[in-house]
């Protein structure tokens, strides 16, 4: 399916909520929109199930015009963030209703509604109200009825926001396997880069309405298209930091970093915004050469490793990796190593990667 | 021992069970005013009864219980025709002003359409309109159609009067419903009325049952639209037959209370019965 130049306007000469959104998703894909509120991340898919008009541009799945078709013609399932169960019926009634409302013949019904329990494990629980369910099992219930209809595209609003943590992780990579062993093309929204990360074959980056990037998490991760992708992708966030071109390299918190040629084109000194991931930067001892010297400020633990919150001089603050366990004591003097290969380079004014 | 450490009287026994906190006088005068408040509420039903049960001389100059009244009230009232009449016009008027109540609720609550709070407002405004003050333009009108000599008459002004409210707490209810509800409904096929049917409808049914018992206990009660709109006495409810009992140069209370307790019943067996839909319908929507 694709977006061809879709655009959402609420209200005229207002910012579009989707502006000119082109994205193609290949059969069997599943690929998350990812962004803050308010990117249009949710718009986005609401266009695509039909329930928001489309404004500008086409929307299409297979080779299907859909733009203008009424969600029940676009042979879409949708998966809501409150899951949207219907209260006065049961499960198994719930999970049957849109093929009940499609007149499909009864045994046919209850075949599928079985074999989407037995998926689901929703078995035990067919004739209990969604009241009588736990949060998990509702959300299980909302999958069940989008899987029931066989559609071309799974439409999922952040199916797993209102699950408590721990569940949450578990219900990610069971979405995750069952999309692929059902291999319906699939188009996910979620606020949390975590998810994006984990479960999309790719990744679409969304703000203030604009599509930023789309690719594979991993190259989005190590190749960010701009600063704001850098320092909305990963967690702890990108230190994204202010430097100036220099002759022989990038000027950042003080110390001139060597950089490939083509960033640092000779001659030019313009305003740069140099992003490094915590793990690009190594702690060392303060005062060694081609060192930052930085103050700790705070120290987070995670166990197997931690991260080091300082502040260099100036008050730019930062974020280190610290492997192992052995961490610096906060108000400790340190010295901060940069790798000049996990150096990213952002234009000081458009934030473009250069 | 009385020393530095404390011995094991001083300190504090193991947790077993929360402790209860007693305040017997809090309790106790809750308890009194609660007693209090249901003699006043009992008070008449018990003179009620104890009323029906006397003759008129007995109940004027002291004197023992008997059946005498209900006889009386049996050969005067025709109050079995009367029950069932008030019936009819109950339920045909309430039955018109839940069809009403709930289609213009659902779409003040959930359709986007010009126009749609002026409306809304001028519909509220509705119920701020003492009756007494439309009943004879009303009433002219419905003469005019020659409808006071069937239920129809008095059927429409109930359903008329009682319209403007009951979509008020529609309203009120079905925002309450979430959108994404209706919108999955949008997704698995359904139209929008058929939303309304299928999902918004069985879904209100706290709303609806509110609505019942207010309007019956309303309407059962009334007097003026009754006495008013029902000419033919064969078509009178049990409020105008009661009503026409007092009437009369000499008003036998004893009768007329055995008459109210007749009229009352039905009235109390419908609150009872419904009682838990209405603190739910009336509390519905505020929290999850």
């Amino acid at each position: 399916m694709r977006f061809e130049y879709a655009s959402r306007i609420y209200a005229a000469g207002h910012r579009p909520a989707v502006d000119r959104l082109s994205l193609e998703i290949a059969d069997g894909e599943l690929c998350v929109l990812v962004g803050p509120s308010g990117s249009g991340k949710s718009t986005a898919l609401r266009m695509l199930a039909g329930l928001e008009p489309v404004d500008g541009g086409k929307i299409y799945i297979g080779e299907r015009d859909v733009t203008d078709l009424a969600p029940k013609r676009r042979d879409i399932a949708m998966v809501f963030q409150s899951y949207a169960l219907y209260p006065h019926m049961t499960v198994a009634q719930n999970l049957g209703f849109a093929l009940r409302v499609k007149r499909m013949p009864r045994d046919e019904v209850k075949r599928r509604v079985e074999e989407a329990a037995r998926l689901l494990e929703l078995e035990p629980f067919l004739k209990r109200r969604p009241r009588a369910l736990s949060g998990g099992q509702r959300q299980r219930v909302a999958m069940g009825r989008a899987i029931v209809r066989e559609p071309q595209v799974f439409c999922m609003d952040e199916p797993l926001s209102n699950l408590d943590a721990k569940l949450r992780v578990s219900t990610r990579t069971q979405i995750a396997s069952l999309q692929r062993r059902l291999g319906v093309t699939t188009v996910y929204v979620t606020h949390d880069q975590v998810e994006a990360m984990t479960m999309g074959d790719r990744v679409a980056v969304l703000h203030e309405g604009v599509l930023q990037q789309v690719d594979r998490p991993l190259d989005i991760y190590d190749r960010p298209c701009n600063v704001f992708v850098a320092g909305f992708m990963g967690s702890p966030a990108m230190n994204l930091l202010p430097g100036r071109r220099v002759t022989d390299g990038l000027e950042v918190l003080g110390s001139v970093v060597p950089v490939p040629r083509e960033l640092g084109a000779p001659g030019t000194s313009g305003a740069v915004t140099a992003g490094v991931r915590p793990e690009g930067l190594q702690l060392d001892d303060p005062g060694r050469p081609g060192t930052i010297p930085a103050t700790v400020e705070f120290v987070e633990e995670l166990g197997s490793d931690g991260f080091v919150y300082g502040t260099v001089e100036g008050g730019q603050r930062i974020t280190i990796r610290s492997p192992g366990r052995r961490h610096p004591s906060i108000g400790s003097q340190v010295g901060v190593r940069l790798d000049p290969a996990q150096l990213h380079v952002f234009d000081g004014e458009s934030g473009e990667r250069l | 021992m009385s020393g530095v450490l404390p011995t094991l009287d001083d300190l504090p026994g193991p947790v077993t069970e929360p402790r209860k906190i007693r305040r017997p006088f809090a309790g106790s005068a809750l308890f009194i005013a609660m007693i209090v408040i249901g003699v006043v509420m009992l008070y008449p039903f018990y003179f009620m009864i104890d009323t029906s049960l006397r003759s008129e001389s007995s109940f004027l100059n002291g004197g023992g219980h008997s059946l005498d009244s209900w006889r009386a009230l049996d050969s005067t009232l025709p109050w079995g025709q009367q029950l069932i009449n008030s019936t009819i016009v109950c339920l045909l008027s309430i039955g018109i002003i839940l069809v009403c109540s709930s289609m213009a609720g659902f779409a003040f609550a959930k359709l986007r359409y010009p126009g749609a709070s002026g409306v809304f407002v001028a519909i509220i405004a509705a119920i701020l309109i003492p009756v007494q003050s439309i009943v004879i333009p009303a009433y002219v009108d419905i003469a005019h159609w020659h409808l006071l000599t069937s239920y129809t008459g008095a059927v429409l002004m109930y359903s008329a009067i009682g319209t403007p409210f009951a979509t008020f707490l529609m309203t009120v209810y079905y925002r309450s419903l979430p959108d994404e509800v209706l919108e999955a409904g949008v997704i698995d096929g359904l139209s929008y009325p058929m939303i309304f049917l299928r999902i918004a409808l069985p879904m209100s049914v706290p709303a609806l049952a509110t609505i019942f018992v207010l309007q019956f206990i309303q309407i059962w009660d009334d007097l003026l639209i009754g006495l008013l709109f029902l000419q033919n006495t064969s078509e009178r409810t049990i409020t105008v037959g009661l009503g026409a009992l007092a009437a009369g140069r000499t008003t036998d209370i004893p009768v007329l209370m055995a008459g109210s307790l007749v009229s009352a019943l039905p009235a109390i067996v419908v609150f009872l019965i419904f009682q838990r839909f209405l603190v739910n319908g009336l509390t519905a929507g505020i929290g999850r």
